[in-house]
């Protein structure tokens, strides 16, 4: 019998399309990002499998070398996002504590900052920093330190630039919630950034 | 403590700050007409999210005359999107993990299955 995927398949291969090239050439690639996006190495191996699979599938659809790479990622956050869904149905936000208290320190009572611990001036400005890699170094470590689930919702809604609304569907959560936790979450990263970044003057010399 | 608390000391960087009377009355006056600072920061928050009402964007300016902070804040989370939003193109020196040579076979294998159906 013709499956589609098998019609899919003898195209591919008709197109010169070339899967192992691809695991080769773009898995490591579309790995680290898996793997960013949903950290357990298990799972983000999956998810490329699925990616390279559904690349197959849909290859006559693809034109040009250039952006293979491109399109290949395209597929795999295709691929996050729906392993997002599933697991939004299947676990319980646990994580709205986090952060309540610890950042009280950074203001007085009467609800202004104190002095002493308000925001810094980040100098020189992110523009001029992302182009270190020590600087992702740190904010991977950032990240890692927030609870899992605030910071899926926050590389939701500022990686992957989803509207609130798909992210409450997807993950099914209020919009209130959400904003608790994303407000949490930018909150973490910029203290953190700043703690171990902004403040340090390790920006300094081989650029 | 002696008073209330000065939300805006002499030495700060923000525009207005207490350096005589008539600064002192409108530092005042704009402090306690505006958002408290632990309340602005949950508003910036929600701003990347939604728009915000014109009372409510007036209101941050204002306040922004008296804190120089919550403006940086405001700023900082703009940087932060940024930041975020261009992560896909710096995947390799986000982690230098790599598919194990395993992992790489497995998923060829499964890929030639595939293929021969």
């Amino acid at each position: 019998m013709r499956t589609p995927e098998k019609e899919g398949a003898k195209r591919a291969a008709a197109a010169g399309a070339d899967p192992e090239r691809w695991v080769e050439e773009h898995g490591d690639c579309l790995y680290r990002y898996a793997l960013l996006r949903v950290r357990r190495p298990e799972i983000a191996e999956d998810l490329v499998q699925e990616t390279f699979f559904a690349a197959v599938r849909t290859s006559s659809n693809f034109r040009g070398k250039s952006s293979e790479r491109s399109w290949l990622c395209g597929i795999l956050k295709n691929k996050v996002c729906d392993y997002f869904r599933k697991l939004g149905r299947e676990t319980c936000f646990t994580d709205l504590e986090f952060l309540d208290d610890e950042l009280s320190h950074k203001f007085v009572p009467q609800g202004f900052w104190n002095h002493e611990a308000g925001p810094l001036e980040w100098k020189p400005e992110a523009e001029v920093v992302m182009h270190r890699t020590e600087f992702w170094e740190t904010f991977r470590d950032c990240l890692a330190k927030l609870p899992q689930r605030i910071a899926d919702v926050f590389m939701l809604r500022e990686m992957e630039e989803m509207e609130t609304s798909q992210i409450c569907e997807a993950l099914n959560i209020s919009p209130n919630n959400l904003w608790v936790m994303l407000h949490r979450a930018r909150m973490a990263l910029r203290e953190c950034l700043e703690m171990n970044w902004f403040k340090e003057p390790q920006q300094e010399g081989h650029l | 403590m002696s008073g209330e608390y000065n939300p805006s000391p002499e030495d700060n960087p923000s525009f207005l700050a207490r350096r005589n009377r008539f600064q002192t009355a409108l530092v005042k006056f704009i402090g306690k007409r505006t958002p408290k600072c632990r309340e602005v920061v949950r508003i910036l928050s929600q701003s990347m999210d939604s728009k915000l009402s014109l009372t409510m964007r007036i209101k941050l300016r204002l306040h922004y005359l008296i804190c120089a902070w919550c403006q940086r804040y405001e700023k900082q989370l703009h940087e932060l999107r940024k930041i975020a939003s261009s992560i896909p193109d710096h995947v390799d020196e986000f982690s230098q993990d790599t598919l194990s040579s395993t992992a790489k076979e497995r998923i060829k294998e499964a890929l030639r299955e595939n293929l021969r159906g």
